[in-house]
């Protein structure tokens, strides 16, 4: 018996020894533990670009760019207006992308050798906070991003989110600024300017200038000043070498025209008779830039939202709006207009929007300058841009269309700036070229020009050429619009005693919305 | 079918004719005292002749020499005795051995009698789990238990079952029984595969005290399965076989008066919505019988037809289903040694079209003395289960649900060869013939079990055996989901409002292992001092898990039938996965008897995890139970009819690690993860994005303390056996990993908090009514009343997702009972009335989730009852759930397609939306009953019943998920002696026919489907959804024929 407990007591003293080593072997042979922001960086710039082309399908929808096609029914409050889940799903994806900025930030700040990832990563956060409150309005911001510190962050009021937006791009342009001595270069993890910090400073400008205007009169804000820097005066385009590949497609291409097998992407919208009036004669002629974007033009398919009888036509494989007539899906894919194809980079700003919100600025009185060349430089800069492939050659000559533009419209205070005569003429001219640049490109923002200035006009009733608004309208507005879509489900789930109540989609107003 | 009558003429064949030589013999029954037996039964073997003894234990009876007679009495041993040439006899009986004193195998694999143990346990026998011939050992647990919740998670071939124990404990971790197969702890997947042919007993620990020796699993309780071993000196040869039909046994609850069409088509002279021809929803015209055209004319101009008038197509879209389930053993012993062998092959078809199931099983049992201080014991089993399915269960049923009623379905299947059933002429341009669903999206996977184990045992001086025992069981899976392509012709593509898409074909396969060791090394040492009996266990337990899996998947196929990765465009997708885990535990285990009648246990066991920090793998945790025999201590219950009163009582501690799933173990979950994502990498740009998950610091293990008692009293020698028992649990610190807001950075987070508490009483009575010469009645029942809430979680969070689909969640809520479904509403006065408007008479959808229901049957009940006459034997088992609410997410799909039978209740008119009120328009915040204001538009396809207001209101899908199903019902014929003859080659024969399920009576406001389905799968506590992504649930009905050579 006295054997077999010292026996034991060996077994037990033996094993307390090894235990540890048997026990040791939690180390995840699976995913990494960490990551750089070398490593970041490029991903989370995809990232915004994908949560872009999901403000562009829901800016798109209530925008009136885009419209319910044939062959598709049961689109619900995507043409009632009445919402209860659209866009609700942009909260989460730009949330997640903020979190990977927040990383970067929280990773490199104060430390000299990372300044210029810091910087990006700040002004990647102001451009994703906008597109938040100009969607949502009050949203978690100071409480946001702290991860197990605050699991219920608190919403901040919209106003003081934009104030507090601009600080931090003036501060991620002084850390840029503050030495060149010892700071890694962005290279290749700078998707979006290819490590040029001058431009990432004109980006950050031109933020702050959007911010600005929209923030106009209702926000105070710290600093109205720009760094010498300028705005930016080409297309920012994000492209990590998108390819016709499994997942590796320009997001838009990939929703709209083909997945990477030549499958069709989707077929349940179509064009607006409303939008296409803006090529096609009704309301201006714009050959060069029709042409270049919808397909079979001009006689395409158009709807109004919410008009869903039989006589409706089906989209086709690949879109309307890629305008290429070689459609076989696995192949094609290289041309000029907005789904140019599956390489193409995305906008996460268009040179002419810089030029309309510089025109504008010099309307309002934040900025001085020709505000003609400004808004001629817009409508220049969106053909540019529709003119161009997707290997960023320009196909064409969209310096003489948009000059035959301005001549075949000339008539038009809405081509002709000449004829807008009082600032609010300007406005309306600035906004509905903005409209007419943004067209499918990015709606959203579309969409919150419209809600802040009422431009473009529309008419109520109207017909499919004179308003976007659906045929099936809910809304309780003048307008026949809904105002804003609702805070997810989530947060109500888990945020419920933050999350602002009684918002509805017809009476909840964006701080800086009419 | 054909296979059991060939067998019966078979029977037939051995009677044999009976000669009469008698002669009358009588005889005394007498005890070992030499006091006379009352009320003996003597009968001839064989035959139907039979006597019962008076009350001084003499008999008189005819036999003939040669004869052999048997003599039973209750609470004694069955005697048999040839006849000779005597013409009386003195017969003595053994005394049987009392139940109490049955020997029940407990944690651990330790042997206890039962009178010793201070927990509640169970112990279903083999025969009694195999009555229904389920083929799934799961299954054939429903109702049996108390405390015990069985429940079938999805239909289909290759359903699934949740196993709970004594109600949910953790909040988001794993809360499934724990499976020990003859003593090695096995994933609980294994209980699908085993064979229940060949289990011995399964002995169900309810309480976490009670297995609180298996270690940090054993929180949940455990089912301990004994396998079948041989018997000395008996050899016997079974062989059986059983057919079984599957058949839907509840269809959800349609319309059948309106056809395809819609507002939207337009209205007739009478305002009502006009058919339509290519229409999936059914909100068209009423059913008047006229034949019409169906479809878009198809190339050829030829045009698919329909007469407008319901059919029951829905129905018959379901199959029968046969399970083909044959069966062989053989069991043999002598001195030394014991072998069983076994083998079950089933082939099964299911009611979903074209699914299939096949299952062959091979056991391995046996034991050998070498010497007589060593034993070795080794039992195996290897599994193989082959599927071949749909992979779009969900999707199918979907399409058969937007088929209107005046379309028959069945006319669908060829889809092949019917110009009209194939997608390219299929009438319907925006969903697919359901048939063809199920046919191009398929899943065919393997999936193999093998189960072994070792066991030596060394009894080096009386009383001390030193075991060592080597358990493994691995799984090893692979599988390929194959999608075919279809070109749709241009036609097809443009014709009428056509969407359809051309489908490229693609293909995924995957294959993977899990495999765990489990070693244990212990002393177990017994010695009976004066009155007192010392029962000593120590050992130490090492487990090992490890697991794997490959994926790898391609689309765009270009050759289209060509199913291999290599055939793809593109890169082919490509994920891996490796787990390991580890865990030490060193136990102790002790048990003092005094005099017979009382015995205190306790045990003691300390865990170490490799899943953990270093500072927190380490846990200790404690258990005590006692047993009290009052029937041997106090004279007053000696002489009443109680033959058996034990109190029992316990407390116990068990820690547990509750991380990760069955597959990973919860290993690498403490480090937030970074991943590539959005199509990364690009060329040689590498990127990663950082995970959703948190986790806070300092995971450490929660802890369930509880306490229980109860009593088990028998009465009338064993024939009233009852057990009652009291529980109460609570479950601290939980390890939750819960969604939290994405607003910080981050979707989940994993972290040590909140509180469950469960209690609550479990019965079980038995009684054997009637008992004489040709008969037996015996009814019984088990009763479990479960109160399991969530006491709190956290400041921070006060409510936990655990599940969901469509609009309806199933959350943890502190202060509710666990889990509670969550979802929308109406606004509602305080009297509970929808609140509409007073113009519109539409109602409000809340504008935030509200807690709709409990999801957790607070009772069941299960009745039992059994019937042998002569040599037929009847049996019966019905189940009932009570007081629990479900979800049934197919709900707004059916109403989507105008199939709901809600959506006809109001003949699709205007209607007044019933016990609604509206707010008085001169005193605002009080209410009128609404009798005047209607719904304008009462139709769907733009109208009430397809709009949000409808169908995005959880609480219209919200109904009581209450039900009676008649679990088991069998009856067997053995067949006698007397026919199966002189031969001696067959010794025992039965015949049965069973059912099972055969009837479910749900609550009248549930139209949908088996409150026992889950869409959150078999491994989530999110219960109380159920969805489409299971076949209807299934009544199963079939024979046996089982001979014994």
């Amino acid at each position: 018996m006295r054997k077999i407990i010292a026996g034991i007591s060996v077994a037990v003293v033996v094993l307390g020894t090894s235990c540890k080593k048997y026990l040791d072997i939690n180390t995840n042979p699976n995913q990494a533990t960490s990551a750089t922001p070398e490593l970041i960086l490029p991903q989370a710039l995809v990232n915004t670009a994908s949560a872009i082309n999901g403000y562009n399908t829901y800016g798109s929808q209530i925008a009136g760019y885009s419209a319910n096609a044939g062959g598709y029914g049961g689109f619900g409050e995507a043409i009632t207006y009445a919402f209860t889940s659209t866009g609700t799903g942009l909260w989460g994806t730009t949330y997640d992308n903020l979190e990977d900025y927040q990383t970067i930030i929280d990773k490199t700040e104060g430390i000299v050798a990372y300044n210029y990832f810091n910087a990006v990563a700040k002004i990647m956060k102001a451009y994703d906070f906008q597109l938040l409150v100009d969607a949502f309005n009050d949203v978690p911001y100071e409480e946001a991003l702290l991860g197990v510190k605050k699991l219920t962050p608190a919403y901040t009021d919209g106003k003081t989110i934009y104030k507090s937006l601009t600080d931090e791009l003036d501060k991620a342009i002084a850390t840029i600024n503050q030495t060149a001595t010892g700071v890694t270069p962005l290279g290749s993890s700078d998707v979006l300017f290819a490590g040029n910090v001058t431009k990432w400073k004109q980006f950050a400008n031109t933020i702050k200038l959007r911010l600005l205007i929209r923030g106009r009169g209702k926000v105070s804000f710290s600093n109205s000043i720009f760094s010498t820097d300028g705005f930016i005066t080409s297309d920012a385009l994000i492209d990590p070498v998108y390819v016709r590949d499994n997942g590796k497609q320009n997001p838009a291409w990939n929703t709209w025209a083909y997945g990477y097998t030549g499958s069709a992407a989707n077929k349940a919208w179509m064009p607006t008779t409303f939008m296409f009036g803006f090529y096609d004669g009704h309301t201006l002629s714009d050959d060069g830039r029709g042409a270049a974007i919808y397909y079979q033009y001009p006689a395409t398919g158009t709807n109004r939202l919410g008009y869903e009888n039989y006589d409706v036509v089906s989209s086709p494989t690949g879109s309307f709006w890629y305008s290429g007539t070689d459609r076989d899906g696995k192949s094609n894919g290289n041309h000029v207009g907005i789904l140019k194809g599956p390489d193409a980079g995305l906008p996460a700003m268009l040179a002419a929007e810089s030029y309309f919100l510089q025109a504008e600025a010099v309307v309002r009185g934040i900025l001085t300058g020709d505000g003609a060349a400004l808004f001629n430089n817009g409508i220049t800069a969106s053909f540019k841009y529709l003119y161009t492939l997707p290997d960023g050659t320009v196909s064409g000559n969209p310096t003489d269309d948009a000059a035959a533009y301005r001549t075949k419209n000339a008539s038009s205070a809405l081509v002709n700036y000449a004829l807008a005569t009082t600032d609010d003429k300007k406005i309306e001219a600035i906004i509905t070229q903005k409209y007419i640049a943004l067209n499918f490109i990015h709606g959203h923002e579309a969409w919150n020009e419209y809600r802040r200035t009422h431009y473009p006009s529309i008419m109520t009733p109207g017909n499919a050429y004179t308003t976007f608004a659906s045929v099936v309208s809910e809304s309780t507005r003048p307008d026949k619009l809904p105002t804003r879509i609702l805070y997810p489900t989530s947060e109500s789930s888990y945020n419920s005693a933050n999350m602002p109540k009684g918002i509805t989609p017809f009476s909840s107003l964006i701080f800086w919305a009419l | 079918m054909r296979k059991v009558l060939s067998l019966l003429a078979v029977l037939v064949c051995f009677v044999v004719e009976v000669s009469a030589q008698s002669k009358p013999i009588s005889g005394r029954i007498v005890d070992k005292t030499g006091q006379p037996i009352p009320n003996a039964t003597i009968a001839i073997k064989g035959t139907a002749k039979a006597t019962v003894a008076n009350s001084e234990g003499n008999f008189t009876l005819n036999a003939k020499p040669g004869d052999q007679l048997n003599i039973s009495a209750i609470t004694y041993k069955t005697f048999t005795i040839k006849v000779g040439d005597q013409s009386s006899l003195s017969i003595t009986l053994e005394t049987a051995e009392r139940l109490m004193d049955e020997v029940i195998v407990t944690a651990g694999g330790l042997k206890a009698r039962r009178k010793e143990v201070g927990t509640a346990s169970t112990v279903i026998k083999g025969d009694v789990l195999t009555v229904g011939k389920s083929t799934n050992v799961a299954n054939a647990l429903q109702g049996k238990v108390a405390g015990l919740m069985v429940s079938g998670t999805g239909g289909g071939v290759s359903s699934n079952f949740r196993v709970i124990l004594r109600g949910q404990r953790s909040l988001t971790g794993n809360n499934q029984a724990l499976v020990v197969l003859d003593n090695v702890i096995v994933p609980s997947s294994v209980l699908s595969s085993l064979n229940p042919e060949d289990i011995e007993n399964i002995n169900t620990l309810q309480g976490s005290g009670a297995a609180a020796l298996y270690g940090s699993q054993a929180s949940n309780g455990a089912l301990i399965i004994t396998t079948k071993k041989g018997k000395k000196g008996e050899t016997s040869i079974t062989a059986s076989n059983t057919v079984m039909v599957e058949s839907v046994g509840f269809f959800p609850k349609i319309q059948k008066k309106f056809g395809a069409g819609g507002t939207a088509y337009g209205l007739d002279a009478n305002g009502k919505p006009s058919a339509n021809y290519i229409e999936n929803q059914a909100y068209g015209a009423a059913f008047d019988g006229v034949k019409r055209a169906l479809g878009a004319p198809l190339e050829d101009k030829s045009q698919d037809s329909a007469y407008y008038s319901y059919n029951d197509g829905h129905l018959k879209f379901w199959e029968k289903g046969i399970t083909n389930q044959t069966d062989l053993s053989l069991a043999t012993g002598d001195e030394k040694s014991t072998f069983y062998l076994s083998g079950q092959y089933a082939k099964v078809t299911g009611t979903t079209p074209g699914d299939k199931y096949n299952r062959a099983v091979l056991r391995l049992n046996g034991s050998r003395k070498v010497g007589n201080k060593v034993t070795v014991t080794y039992s195996s089993s290897y599994t193989q289960n082959r599927y071949d399915i749909t992979s779009s269960t969900g999707s199918m049923y979907s399409n058969m649900l937007n088929m209107p009623s005046n379309v028959d379905i069945t006319k669908y299947k060829n889809w092949r060869t019917d110009k009209f059933a194939n997608p390219n002429g299929y009438y319907n341009p925006w969903y697919q013939n359901p048939y063809f669903t199920a046919d191009n999206y398929r899943s065919v996977s393997r999936n193999d079990y093998l189960t072994a184990n070792i066991e030596l045992k060394y009894t080096p001086i009386p009383g001390l055996d030193l075991t060592a025992r080597q358990g493994l069981s691995t799984n090893n899976n692979s599988g390929k989901n194959t999608v075919g392509a279809f070109i749709y012709t241009e036609y097809a593509k443009h014709t009428d409002q056509s969407s359809k898409s051309d489908i490229s074909a693609s293909v995924s396969d995957g294959s993977g292992y899990t495999t765990n060791l489990l070693t244990d090394l212990l002393a177990q040492y017994n010695k009976k001092v004066s009155d007192f009996s010392i029962n000593l266990t120590t050992g130490v337990q090492f487990n090992q898990n490890q697991s794997k899996f490959v994926g790898v998947s391609a689309n765009g196929l270009v050759i289209p039938n060509l199913f291999t990765v290599g055939n793809g465009v593109g890169t082919p997708g490509a994920v891996e996965s490796n787990f390991k885990a580890r865990q030490v535990g060193v136990y102790g285990d002790l048990r003092i008897g005094y005099k017979d009648f009382i015995f205190l246990h306790g045990t003691s066991r300390n865990d170490w995890v490799s899943i953990l920090n270093p500072e927190n793998r380490s846990f200790f945790y404690p258990s005590v139970d006692v047993s009290f025999i009052a029937s041997e201590v106090f004279d007053i219950i000696k002489n009443s009819p109680i033959n058996y009163l034990k109190l029992r009582g316990g407390w116990s501690k068990v820690g547990q690690v509750n991380l990760g799933t069955s597959s990973d173990f919860g290993a690498y979950y403490l480090l937030p993860t970074f991943n590539p994502t959005n199509g990364f990498p690009f060329g040689s740009l590498a990127g990663y994005t950082v995970g959703n998950g948190l986790v806070s610091n300092n995971l450490t293990p929660e802890f369930t303390k509880g306490i229980e008692f109860g009593f088990d009293l028998n009465a009338y020698q064993d024939r009233i056996t009852t057990s009652v028992t009291y529980f109460d649990t609570k479950t601290d610190n939980q390890t939750v990993n819960t969604t939290i807001s994405n607003t910080t950075g981050f979707t989940t987070l994993l972290t040590n908090t909140g509180q469950t508490q469960t209690k609550g009483i479990e019965v079980t009575a038995n009684v054997v009514a009637l008992r004489s010469k040709d008969w037996e009645v015996s009814v019984g029942g088990n009763y479990s009343y479960e109160h399991n809430v969530v006491n709190f979680i956290s400041a921070d969070l006060p409510k936990l997702f655990l599940s969901g689909s469509g609009t309806g969640s199933s959350f943890a809520m502190g202060g509710k009972v666990f889990p509670v479904i969550m979802g929308y509403d109406y606004e509602r006065d305080k009297q509970g009335h929808v609140i509409v408007d007073r113009t519109t008479g539409l109602p409000t959808k809340t504008s935030e989730i509200v807690v709709l229901g409990n999801a957790t049957p607070r009772h069941r009940l299960g009745l039992n009852a059994g019937v042998s006459f002569k040599n037929f034997h009847f049996s019966v088992l019905f189940e009932h759930r009570g007081d629990y609410k479900i979800f049934n997410s197919m709900g707004p799909e059916m109403d989507w397609s105008g199939q709901g039978y809600r959506t006809a209740v109001y003949n699709r008119e205007s209607f007044i939306y019933p016990n609604s009120v509206y707010e008085d328009a001169n005193k605002p915040g009080t209410y009128i009953t609404n009798t005047s204001v209607a719904i304008a538009n009462g139709n769907g396809n733009n109208g009430f019943w397809t709009d949000g207001i409808n169908r995005d209101v959880t609480s219209n899908y919200v109904t009581s998920g209450s039900f009676w199903k008649l679990r088991e019902v069998s009856l067997s014929y053995s067949v006698p002696a007397s026919i199966l003859g002189k031969t001696k080659v067959i010794k025992d024969a039965t015949i049965s026919v069973q059912g099972r399920n055969l009837f479910l009576i749900m609550a009248k406001d549930n139209l949908y489907t088996d409150p026992e389905y889950s869409v959150a799968g078999n491994d989530n506590n999110g219960v109380g959804i159920t969805g489409l992504n299971s076949a209807p649930p299934s009544r199963f009905y079939g024979a046996t024929i089982s001979l014994k050579f």
